[in-house]
Parts: structure tokens; sequence; C-alpha cells
């Protein structure tokens, strides 16, 4: 049995056809001159949607017109890995100047002496431009770290069509005509008896790292999970065991589908748009989304309350890192990107919230149904500033799986409130290490 | 010894029963890659849509691969892709057939404890040495090129693990006369156990293809910009941080499993062919 | 095979020429996987975020791992896993193997088919695995509702994740096994299965007597290979089900990159690698040894 051997032309034939995407290929087998340490430019690392980084463009590009020499280069990344490569970046001693951080990781960096203390770099006005609960956000161990860029809350999207089916048409347009908890319950029950079989009622947005979303609940009810010292555990209160409660009768009670659990794979936000739900928790961004997929009339209303009003202080922030050695341009174009024109530019395209002070009322316009901003900016206007501060704990990252754990369990009935209660305190405090 | 007639329609039905598991087995396998195309030119309210299961989209489209074309540059990519897959199978397959000559045919005092050193290394994920090697590849001035990729994938013993077993095979006198008429060690090789080898090439090639063509994990730390990443990144890009785009999620996979699947399908009876020959028995 | 003459002269050359045959190799293996295990190996003996140096803890972390449930969970995920899918997937193989070492129509065009799994990757099969697997809108479940069937809970309950992550293995793994055993298969002579034909075995007795046994080296071959990557399986578990639901399909690697990445304890992950390395390394040695003695059959 003879080897097989290749014909002259199907040699020369493969050549080529490897030779052309090698041509086509970056050149990467030489080092590239690198951008770092080059007077007047900044590496930006960053993840985003098409919008959002269309935004983040053209901030790059108006920075660039106004300040001549300098550059921006900007790095987009996927989402899932970006905080495994920012770490080994930072440990191997060249990170990029400025990236784009959630709020509830910025500790992880800022507690770590890992960010550019901006305090001495930022002018002094830039503090009263912001909303209090988002100057809190990017604030560690008494200095500022980082600006924030743009917020994010959920408030609840409802499948008008589902509603009906179910007899339900009245609909709280205000803040302050928001579903109580009871309220919420009642109407879950009336969707359980009215929608079509295989439908639940609602699906809650606490997927993957999500799961801060559930401190919502607990905001609600006026608790807290760590103290101002940001190190001092605080769940185990009443107000902790009533959100676990609650939070644990959505499954109990089949408000929610099964597999709407911390670890699913799939995003609550998708069995909205296949109608296995009649509402579901969302944050704005989803909103162009929802407009271009959904085949059903569909409309927002604001998240339930309980004691008041609270929710989660979702969002990212910029940062410069420490290592950076372009302390006042990094600074400089921050401080450009949080400004009026760009952040409200920004806002509307992405569908996100801002945080600056004049940004954040009834003027808030998107680009995509915008007669709902203002529900999510009241709802953005109702997280207190000591809710947020409390996620910008150096400790969160290490919370985090915590709290996934946990709240699974009593998900699932393993355990009850009390129970998990307990268990998330000494997990908080083995975490942050009181 | 049973009569003809019988013999023949046993073995008519032996025939029937056999095709009918394997063509099972096949549709079996094939389902979920028929399901991948199907998403791949789905719309996106068919993905939404629905309870009951549809066996093909009601409507055709190429939207998911137009914006996948659109949203990132998938032709640097595959060009990065193919670039760096090259290079690691050179490499990959040169150190593997030196090595597993050595290791089958060469004695030489502790060959057995370096076999083990290297068996070592294959069971262990990159996971646990990621931060340490992304230093190492740092240090070295490598990270921003290919090479941070290159290397450390070509670093395997998987290869050298093969081509020992298929080398054992080579009959001893081969080698033997070749050195009683004076050829030196590496002529031997090149000139004796070399031309002997092409299935063991053929092999050792498309493994090493194949898995450096579909590695992510690594690649992502090292090649710093987007402009050098290769195709399976692009797979994360799409999982973003609020939920999934199946449709040119599916468009994308397939964009990265076709060139592949083609190589292997328009080679693969030399694989088949270095397979079996390769002595892995 | 000893040589009974005396030391040859050429011995040293020889032992020359074979370090600078497994030289590239070797200082490929050594800086970029020796050094970094063994820097792997310091940190798992410190406390550290990854930020900074580190303090050293000694055994620390190992001590920790004892009295830490969420391990031993991984670690018996990790096993189960192994024990089922290895078996399963390579009994598949030496079934499809054998089917298609024999006249069948088409033949070519079934081996295609059966070995084109391996070339998607790990990713992608997996996300395959998230459309097919979703329990509320996922291709098996609507395929089981047209039937009549209930619904199962892949992502809800313990049991069926765990199955689903087996199947979606399974069907990724077994392309490369038949292809090992079919090779395996081709060098059984024919007239092995002749003889012991004419004395009267049927085709269940050829295989369990001729066949399976003369498939003993490759058999080993494959345990090694299947059990090490059963031992590594990260990127399946990590997209299907992130080790959900409550850690019911956590493994070790899965466990080890959350503990080094996102609760940033990089000294307890590392110590975690260890241990898993170290399991890997006894079993793969073990196997090994044993197969060394198989080595020498025709």
């Amino acid at each position: 049995m003879s080897f097989p051997s290749f014909s002259r032309r199907s040699f020369l034939i493969g050549t080529g056809v490897v030779a052309v995407p090698v041509v086509l290929a970056g050149c990467g087998f030489t080092q590239q001159s690198s951008p770092e340490g080059r007077q007047g430019t900044l590496t930006f690392t960053t993840w985003g949607t098409d919008a959002e980084l269309a935004g983040f463009r053209s901030a790059i590009a108006a920075f660039e017109a106004a300040n001549e020499g300098s550059t921006i280069e900007l790095n987009a990344v996927p989402y899932e890995q970006m905080f495994t490569n920012i770490d080994a970046q930072l440990q191997a001693g060249n990170p990029p100047d400025v990236f784009r951080v959630p709020y509830y990781t910025f500790g992880a960096y800022a507690g770590r002496e890992q960010l550019l203390d901006l305090g001495p770099l930022l002018s002094a006005e830039r503090e009263e431009q912001f909303t209090p609960q988002a100057w809190a956000a990017v604030q560690s161990a008494g200095s500022t770290y980082g600006l924030p860029h743009h917020t994010d809350t959920s408030a609840i999207l409802i499948n008008r069509d589902l509603f009906a089916a179910a007899g339900i048409t009245e609909i709280p347009e205000t803040i302050e005509d928001a579903w109580t908890w009871e309220e919420l319950a009642e109407i879950g029950d009336r969707l359980k008896a009215g929608l079509p079989s295989g439908t639940s009622p609602w699906a809650y947005n606490w997927q993957g790292n999500g799961v801060t979303r559930w401190l919502s609940l607990l905001f609600q009810s006026d608790g807290a999970f760590l103290d101002t010292d940001q190190v001092t555990p605080l769940i185990d209160s009443d107000a902790g065991r009533e959100a676990v409660e609650f939070a644990a009768s959505f499954f109990s009670q089949g408000y929610v589908p099964a597999n709407n659990t911390i670890a699913s794979a799939s995003y609550a936000s998708e069995s909205w748009f296949s109608q296995s739900v009649a509402m579901v928790w969302s944050g704005a961004f989803q909103i162009p989304d929802a407009e271009s997929t959904a085949s059903f009339d569909w409309t927002a209303t604001c998240a339930p309350r309980n004691v008041r009003g609270g929710g989660d202080f979702g969002g990212n922030a910029l940062v410069a890192t420490a290592q950076t050695q372009q302390p006042e341009l990094a600074a400089a174009f921050l401080e450009f990107v949080t400004d009026a024109d760009p952040m409200r530019d920004f806002c509307r395209g992405a569908s996100l919230l801002p945080t600056r002070a004049d940004l954040l009322n009834d003027d808030l316009e998107f680009d995509v149904r915008s007669e709902l901003a203002p529900i999510f900016a009241a709802q953005a206007g109702v997280v207190q500033p000591q809710d947020v501060a409390q996620v910008a704990s150096p400790s969160m990252s290490a919370i985090i799986p915590v709290l996934k754990e946990q709240l699974d369990l009593a998900f699932a009935g393993s355990q009850d409130a009390a129970t998990t209660v307990a268990n998330l305190q000494s997990g908080i405090a083995a975490a942050t290490g009181a | 010894m049973s009569a003809r007639p019988g013999v023949r329609r046993t073995a008519h039905r032996g025939l029937l029963v056999r095709t009918g598991v394997v063509a099972l087995v096949g549709l079996l396998t094939i389902s979920p890659l028929y399901w991948m195309v199907a998403v791949a030119f789905s719309t996106r309210s068919e993905l939404l849509g629905g309870r009951e299961l549809r066996l093909w989209p009601r409507e055709v489209t190429l939207e998911n691969v137009e914006r996948v074309f659109a949203s990132f540059p998938v032709a640097a990519w595959f060009g990065n892709s193919v670039a760096i897959s090259l290079v690691v199978m050179i490499l990959s397959v040169t150190t593997s057939l030196l090595a597993g000559y050595a290791f089958s045919q060469l004695r030489f005092p502790g060959s057995t404890a370096l076999f083990f050193v290297a068996l070592a290394t294959l069971v262990l994920p990159v996971q646990v040495i990621m931060v340490a090697l992304f230093r190492i590849v740092t240090d070295m001035g490598l990270y921003g090129t290919y090479w941070a990729v290159i290397l450390p994938t070509a670093a395997s013993a998987f290869g050298l693990f093969l081509a020992r077993q298929f080398m054992t095979g080579i009959p001893r006198e081969l080698i033997e006369a070749a050195r009683l008429d004076g050829a030196g060690h590496l002529t031997t090789f090149l000139r004796i156990v070399l031309p002997l080898s092409k299935p063991l090439i053929a092999v050792l090639a498309f493994m090493s293809l194949l898995s450096s063509w579909n590695d992510f994990a690594w690649p992502l730390i090292a090649l710093k910009e987007n402009r050098l990443f290769t195709l399976p990144i692009g797979l994360l890009y799409l999982q973003g941080q609020s939920g999934s785009d199946y449709g040119a999620t599916m468009a994308f996979a397939l964009i990265n499993i076709v060139p592949i699947a083609v190589v292997f399908l328009l080679f693969q009876r030399y694989f088949i062919a270095g397979f079996a020959r390769s002595g892995i028995k | 095979m000893r040589s009974p003459t005396p030391r040859r002269p050429g011995r040293r050359r020889e032992a020359l020429a074979a370090y600078g045959f497994i030289a590239p190799n070797y200082a490929l293996l050594l800086v970029f996987v020796l050094v970094p295990l063994v820097g792997a190996l310091v940190v798992s003996l410190q406390r550290t975020d990854g930020f900074g140096a580190g303090e050293f803890a000694g055994l620390e972390n190992y001590a920790r791992l004892g009295s830490d449930t969420l391990f031993w969970r991984a670690l018996g995920n990790t096993v189960l896993f192994t024990l089922i899918v290895t078996p399963v997937s390579m009994l598949f193989g030496l079934v499809a193997a054998t089917l298609l070492n024999t006249a069948l129509p088409a033949r070519p065009l079934f081996r295609s088919l059966l070995i084109l799994p391996m070339a998607v990757s790990g990713v992608a099969t997996a996300l395959i695995g998230v459309l097919v697997f979703d329990q509320n809108s996922g291709v098996l479940n609507k395929l089981l509702g047209t039937f009549g069937l209930p619904a199962i809970t892949w992502q809800s309950d313990a049991g069926p994740a765990f199955l689903s992550i087996v199947l979606v293995t399974v069907w990724w793994r077994t392309g490369f096994n038949m292809l090992i055993y079919l090779a395996g298969l081709q060098g059984i002579g024919p007239d092995l299965h002749e003889a012991a034909r004419l004395d009267g075995a049927g085709t269940l007795q050829r295989f369990r007597h001729v066949t399976v046994p003369l498939l003993g080296p490759t058999t080993f071959f494959l345990t090694v290979l299947n059990v090490i990557y059963s031992f590594q399986v990260f990127d399946i578990v990590f997209v299907l089900t992130g080790g959900g639901p409550a850690g019911a399909t956590s493994v070790l690697v899965t466990y080890a990159y959350e503990t080094g990445f996102v609760t940033r304890d990089q000294g307890y992950a590392a110590a975690i690698g260890m241990i898993l390395f170290l399991f890997a390394l006894v079993f793969a040695a073990a196997q090994w040894r044993a197969s060394r003695t198989k080595d020498v059959a025709e």
C-alpha cells in the first residue's frame, strides 16, 4: 500500500491558498513599535456593544481634535476574559493606560493600589458634577480612583400582550406608583392563573455576575451587606432574611421559570424575548434590542419597592492604571469623556444612564423609545449613595461568589432564609478578612 | 458448514443491520452540526419565537454572516490564525520527530526519567500556569507578537508521544545497516527514518494544526491587540455582558470550522493511512 | 533486547546525539511549561492576590483544601466525569471502528461524518450544546415535546446538568477514539480472524477473544489520553453549565480558574492546580508502567 503522493500542482495550489491569508495577516511576527510610553499616546482597553464602541470612538476623535498631538489607541476586547487579561497585564507590568471597569470590580483594583489616584489630578469642581451615588462608586480609601462613565439599573420590561391575556392592564407609570412587594406577588398570582401554560410571570436578571442585582431587593428592604468600613458584614438582619425569602419565593411560588437561577447559562432576557415570561428585570441597554426584536407590544415600569425604592448601581467607570506613564494625559482624557456633551451622546446612542447630575433628569433622551427614559432615570434616582459605597469594596470580587453560592442554594430550596443569611454573613466576613 | 443460500441471507441481513446502525450513529453525530448551520442562517426573530420544533428555518438569511463580517476584521483574524497555526505545525512536527526518534531508537542515560517528565507536562492544563507563563513571555519581549502564542503552543509532548510510538515500529536492522555503512545519527535520521515516517508526519501535522487552530484561552491573553487576534477569540466577543446573539455566534463558529473541516476532509486519507501506519497498536 | 557485547565506544556519541535530538523539544518544554510550573508551585506556597509580592505561607493553602467542601465536590465531579466519559466514549469509538472496518456502502462518507466533531473547538461545541440543551427553548426539549414527553430540566437539576456535559463530551471525543481504534483494527491480520472463524467462533466470540486482546495496547494508549483530557476539562463545563446548578458540575479546572481570577486568591488556586497535576500524573504514570509490558505485543 503506497502512501498517497502529492502532485506538484496540488502542492503549488496549496501554497497559494496558504500564502494569501498570511499576507492578509497583521504581520505579527515582529514587534510593532510599542505605543506605551510614547509621548502623547494612551492605550485604552475596553469591551462594548457596537453602539458603545461607536460612542467611545467619537469621544476619542473629539479629544484628539481638541488636544493636538495626542493619540488614544482603542483596543476592543471580549468581555468574558477581559479582566483575566488585565490582571495578567498588571502583574507583568504592561497594562493599558486606561480601561473600563464595572463598579463591582472597581474595588478589586483600587483596593490593591493598581489604579491611578485621580484626586490630585482632577479639577476642583469635578465632584459636584456627578450624582452622589455615582461619585461614591469610584471612591477607595478616601480618594478618587476613577470617573463614573455611565450607570444602569434594572427596571421591569413588560410584554403587554401577555399581560392583556392575563387580564392585567394597569401598569405603574411613575416611581411613586411602583408596585410594593405584596402587589408584585399579587400580579404574579394573577399572571400564573391567566398566562398560557409553559409561561411564567417573570424572570430576574441575576445570572452570572448579575447576582449583584439581588442586592436591589436587599436595599428595597433598607438592608445592607457591608458597613461603612467596607469590612464588617451587616447582612444577618431582618432585612437580609426578608430579601432572601422574597427572592426564594419566586421559585417556590412558580413566579419564575425553574432555570432562572444564578448559575444558568441562559440570560433572563432571552426568556422574555421568546415569550416564556411576561416580564423581565432589565437595564436600559436592552431597549434598542427589544425594539428591533420583540414581536410583541411592550413597555417598561419601575422596579418594586418594599420599605423604600432601591436598586443596584450597575454600569462602568473609566480608570487609569497606577503604572501609566502619562498620568496627566490620562486624567485629562477621563475628564473629557465624562463632560456633559460626550456623556450625553454616548448614553443616548448606547441606551445607558448618565452619571452627571445635570443629565440625569426628565430631559434624558434615548435614540430608541425615548419615552421610557424617565422610568429608568427615576429608577436610578432611588439608588442611595450608601448602597453604592458597599459595592465599591475591594473585596467585592470575593463576595460575589459567596452570594452566588448561597443564593442558589436558597433558591433551590435546600436551605432556609435564616441559614442562608447566616452563611452569607460568615462568607462575607471571610472575604473581607473581618 | 451451513448451506450456501443461508449464509448469504445472513450476511445480507448483517450488512443491512450494520449499515442501519452506522447510518443512525452518523445522523446523531451530524445533527448538532446541522443545527449550528441552521441557526447561523436563521433570522433573530425566528430564533426567539416558537415552542414548536422547526427542522429548518422558515426564512434563510445571510444577515448573521453579514453582521459578523461587518463587526469584526474576519479576514485579518483568519490570516493571523493561518500564520500562527502553520508555524506551530512546522515547529511541532520538527521537534517531535527529532525527539521521538531519540526515544525510540537511541540509548542514553536518563531516558526514562526524561520521558516521564515529558508525560508530566501533558497532564498540566494551561489554566494552572497561565499567569507564570505570561510573565515569562513578557520578560522575553514576546508579548504583542505571534511568538507569544507560537512558542508555548509548540511546547507540547503530545507529538513526542506519538512519534515515539510510531518509530518503535521501524525495523532495527535498517538502522543498524546504515550505521554499519558509516552513517552518522543525523544522516540515518534524515535518509532512512524520515522517508519511512511520512504517515506519522501527516498525523503530527494535522493534530498540531487542529489544536492550534481551535485554541483560544492562551491566545487571548498572549496576543495583546485586537488586530492580532485569532478566529476562536471572536466567539468570545459575541458572548457579551448582556446575553448572546446566537445567530451571529453560530455564523462565526461556522466560519471558524469550515477551513479546518475542509482541510480535514480533503486530506483525510493521508491521516487515516497515517494513523494506521503509525503503529499505534 | 540487551546487547551481550561489551560497552561500545559509540555509546557516548549515541548519547550525545540523542541529547541533541531531544534538545529542541525539551528546550521549549523547559521554558514554556516546566519553568511556569515551578512558578505556580512557588505561588501555591504563598498567600497572594497576584499583585505585588505574596507572603510566604508554607503549606497553609494545602491544609485549607482538606476542609474545603467546594474543592472536594469539584474533585468528586472530575473523578465521576472521568469514570463515565472515558469508558463510554472509548466503547462507542470501538464499536464504531469495528463497524467501519467491515464492508459497508459509502464507508468513507460515514467515516468523515463520525470524525467531523473533532474539528470543532471546545467552545463552539459547548455553545452548540447550549442551543440543544436549554431547558426553555432548546432543541432537545422541543423534540421531546413533539413526542409528548415531558421536558427535562437540563439546567436546574444536578443530574441532568451533569448528563448534558457527559453527552456533549462523548459526542466530541468519540471520533478521535474511533480513529485510533480503526488504525489498531487494521493492524490485526485477517488470518487471525479466519482461523478463529474456522474454529467455529461466532462474531461476538471472535470480538471478545481475538479483537479486544490484540487491541490491548491501543486501549491503554487511549485510556491514558482520555483520562488526561477528562481531568483537564474546562471549556465545555465553563460555557455549558458554568459549574452549576449550585456547583453540581464544577470540576477542578473551573474551580481553580474561579479561585484565581474571580476571587483572586491566586495562592489557593495554584494549590488546587498542583493537586490536579499530582492526581493526573500519578494516574498517567501508573497507566504508562502497566502499558509498557503490553507495548511489545505484536
